[in-house]
């Protein structure tokens, strides 16, 4: 195995190092807006797909079922380059990896909130109408806090596999963490970029899962 | 004077009838009783009142307010306006068979959140006020705790001060024992005693029958969605005069045997 | 090397998907009727692509933007890839760089996936593929290929001191290729195939990376790839002197660019005649190699 770390030294390390850390920012800025626009659309989408007029339910059935039910990878591509296909039309790669991350995590996201909001007793919906709540503070004051207790896990497993999903922005060219390190992989015939990668991805998901455990501890004053 | 009437009330689930042309009244003061086996329509008239069911005929007037403004051609009622249905709910106090308590809020935030959100009662006199009620309750030591550090005994008796916290005219029981193992029912039985001593105005759904006649003014046996007899609780629990009744508590009498 | 193989089905399936994500927006409407309106629309749009080629702008386009825009898969040493610095070299574009020099724009080098360059190059995102890409026939009818400009071998990498010297030698052993590449293509359709396991792997450094773990016995590659890993590197590989069919490297362009491809031909004679050619040969390979006429 000596080979493997045969054309390594400490002089590249410190380069691989600088290379990697710009690829995990490019990686941190598609994580960070992504969750930043997913998460409330994830929630207008759960709440549009309970609505009662179908022009609005069944679109958004099928647009869950299509982001669900197909792979990630091909929705990059289709978002990428479909307008072209279809308008004639090619636009900033970033700006696709964006709309295609948005546009899936908001489905899973909205199918979350669903299901919590879902758990919820009708009873907690009864009490608060009994005691003369209007719609909007029984949703803001008794129902979200709750669904925000019961939704955390399911969130947290979201956002770590989504951490790790900024890989697939390579696919339409975009430089980000796995995709340098492996460039610097086939330089050098080595997989220690591939590795260093995959303690950034670590580091970085420790976080993820340090931020949700408070959080959890936060709420876990009640049960 | 009448405080609630209730007038012919119909509903029905799908084909399912309920409630058929349920009247009566309930004056000031008065601590009215609703038994009658499960699935007689007796906790569904209290959420018709209450308005978590709608009806599909009748009138109920609360005070000087009417939930149902007219006919529509079709023959279903239609309801008052949002103001007058907010005036007469916020009128209504209701405590739940399973107390239904916000277990995000500690017992204090229970019992003072619709009065500070929904009265926009200031803050100190909402707490003020939940301190006396709390005490009432013997839940003085209780005001940081949150719901599932509580008995299930404990729970109703913050539901009933949360109730209480809005200065309904009525105050509702809907089968408020039958969720607790029977040694808490005598905490709960014992805290509606005390209210009836101070006048509130009450409607109950219950299967207890000693307690029904021990502090009713007036029982109402309901039976299949109809009110099949009401009247003096001794009259009506030990001396019934329909069928259907003698058989309900023949019935009852042998299953508290058991 | 790579190939496009399957490329137009994906193209297709894309078109189709994206034409279901339009009625789906659209409200649902679909029924057997639009369904055949669509692929009219598909066929004239395969048609327009086509008729390009009657108004070539294509050297203008890139005259009047100033740039020249290159697109590779960048972990292709020694043709392109990202060295220690993060900074996009390699042959391949050390010569882009001069033919746009000779045309007066500055070179533009954007990172592709290699299975998506076909879509890349159509969608007008990329002026040419310029990565080390063999020629092949599929290639020549999907694009506008130049004049080949490099030969390459396919070889096969041992590792130092194996009993393998020959091709003879390899029969009744396992041999790694890249996915989806002309090397797998070339081996799979050769006599020896009957006599050898062959197994893919994602890239050439994965495969180099099985034969170091004793996973197989050898890598077959491009040879420039490969004598590039022993050097440059300084891994303990060895490669075999009898190898299978020899290829040439092409740069690819859009079917319509007629313009565009012969201007950067032009321009590759010229450099050729004037030696800066041979120069950029001889940085990365020792000598002048190439097949420029």
């Amino acid at each position: 195995m000596e080979t493997l770390f045969s054309t390594i030294d400490a002089a590249y390390m410190s380069k691989l190092l600088v290379i990697l850390l710009q690829g995990v920012l490019t990686s941190l800025r598609i994580f960070a807006i992504t969750l930043v626009i997913a998460v409330p659309l994830g929630f207008l989408v759960s709440f549009a797909k309970k609505s009662k007029y179908k022009i609005i339910s069944v679109p958004i059935n099928i647009y869950i079922l299509i982001m669900r039910g197909t792979p990630l990878l091909l929705q990059i591509l289709i978002v990428y380059f479909g307008p072209y296909y279809v308008f004639n039309l090619s636009y900033n790669r970033f700006a696709a990896i964006i709309i295609a991350f948005v546009l899936n995590y908001a489905a899973y996201f909205a199918e979350i909130f669903r299901g919590g909001i879902e758990s919820m007793p009708v009873g907690q919906y009864e009490a608060a109408g009994a005691l003369g709540f209007t719609k909007a503070q029984t949703f803001f004051r008794i129902i979200l806090p709750q669904v925000v207790k019961r939704i955390l896990p399911a969130s947290a497993n979201e956002v770590i596999t989504l951490v790790k999903d900024t890989a697939l922005a390579q696919t339409i060219g975009v430089a980000e963490l796995f995709a340098l390190s492996s460039k610097q992989a086939s330089f050098k015939t080595s997989v220690i970029p591939l590795f260093v990668a995959g303690i950034f991805y670590f580091v970085l998901n420790w976080a993820v899962t340090a931020a949700f455990a408070y959080f959890e501890k936060k709420l876990d004053y009640y049960k | 004077m009448a405080v609630l009437s209730v007038s012919n009330i119909k509903k029905a689930f799908g084909s399912n009838v309920v409630l058929t042309d349920i009247s009566f009244d309930v004056e000031e003061g008065e601590v009215v009783a609703i038994i009658g086996p499960s699935g007689s329509g007796k906790s569904t008239i209290l959420r018709c009142i209450n308005q978590l069911e709608t009806i599909d005929g009748g009138q109920i007037t609360l005070l000087d307010d009417n939930m149902i403004a007219g006919t529509s051609p079709d023959g279903k009622p239609i309801y008052s306006s949002p103001q007058v249905l907010r005036k007469m709910r916020l009128n209504i106090g209701l405590v739940f068979q399973n107390f239904n308590l916000f277990p995000h809020f500690s017992v204090m935030r229970n019992v003072t959140e619709a009065p500070i959100h929904v009265l926009k009662m200031p803050k100190e006199q909402a707490v003020e006020e939940a301190k006396d009620l709390l005490a009432k309750m013997g839940l003085s030591d209780k005001h940081d705790a949150y719901p599932y550090q509580l008995s299930g005994g404990q729970q109703q008796r913050v539901s009933i001060a949360r109730a209480l916290a809005l200065h309904p005219e009525v105050l509702f029981f809907d089968e408020p024992t039958s969720a607790l193992d029977p040694e808490l029912t005598g905490e709960i039985l014992k805290v509606i005693r005390g209210l009836a001593r101070e006048k509130h105005t009450m409607v109950i759904v219950t299967h207890e029958m000693a307690f029904a006649r021990d502090v009713a003014d007036r029982v109402i046996f309901m039976d299949q969605g109809v009110i099949v007899e009401q009247g003096d609780p001794r009259q009506v629990i030990n001396h019934p005069r329909e069928e259907r009744t003698k058989l309900f508590l023949k019935r009852y009498s042998e299953d508290s045997q058991d | 090397m790579r190939k496009m193989k399957g490329k137009k089905l994906l193209a297709l399936l894309l078109a189709v998907l994206m034409m279901a994500t339009v009625f789906v927006f659209a409200g649902c409407q679909s029924n057997q009727k639009e369904d055949t309106q669509d692929e009219q629309q598909q066929t004239e749009e395969t048609a327009d692509v086509q008729e390009d080629a009657a108004a070539d702008t294509s050297l203008d386009d890139v005259m009047a933007k100033g740039e020249l825009i290159l697109g590779l898969d960048d972990s292709f040493p020694p043709m392109g890839f990202r060295n220690d610095e993060n900074e996009i070299v390699g042959f391949d574009i050390d010569l882009a760089k001069a033919v746009a020099d000779k045309l007066g724009v500055t070179l533009a080098v954007q990172p592709i996936s290699w299975d998506a360059k076909e879509m890349e190059l159509n969608s007008g995102n990329i002026d040419m593929i310029w990565n080390g890409m063999s020629y092949n026939e599929e290639r020549d009818e999907a694009m506008n290929l130049s004049e080949p400009y490099l030969n390459n071998d396919m070889v096969f990498v041992v590792a130092n001191g194996s009993e393998i010297a020959d091709l003879e030698g390899l029969k009744g052993k396992t041999v790694a290729v890249q996915n989806g590449s002309t090397a797998q293509d070339i081996l799979e359709a050769s006599d020896l195939a009957a006599d050898i396991t062959v197994v893919g792997f994602k890239d050439n450094m994965t495969a180099l990376l099985d034969m170091e773990a004793q996973g197989c016995d050898a890598v077959f590659m491009d040879k420039v790839v490969a004598n590039y890993t022993i050097s440059a590197n300084g891994k303990d590989y060895q490669v075999l002197e009898e190898g299978l069919s020899p290829e040439v490297y092409v740069i690819g362009f859009r079917k319509g660019d007629q313009a565009l491809r012969d201007a950067v031909q032009q321009a590759l004679h010229e450099l050729k005649e004037d030696g800066t050619v041979a120069e950029i040969s001889t940085k990365w390979f020792g000598s002048d190699v190439t097949i420029i006429e």
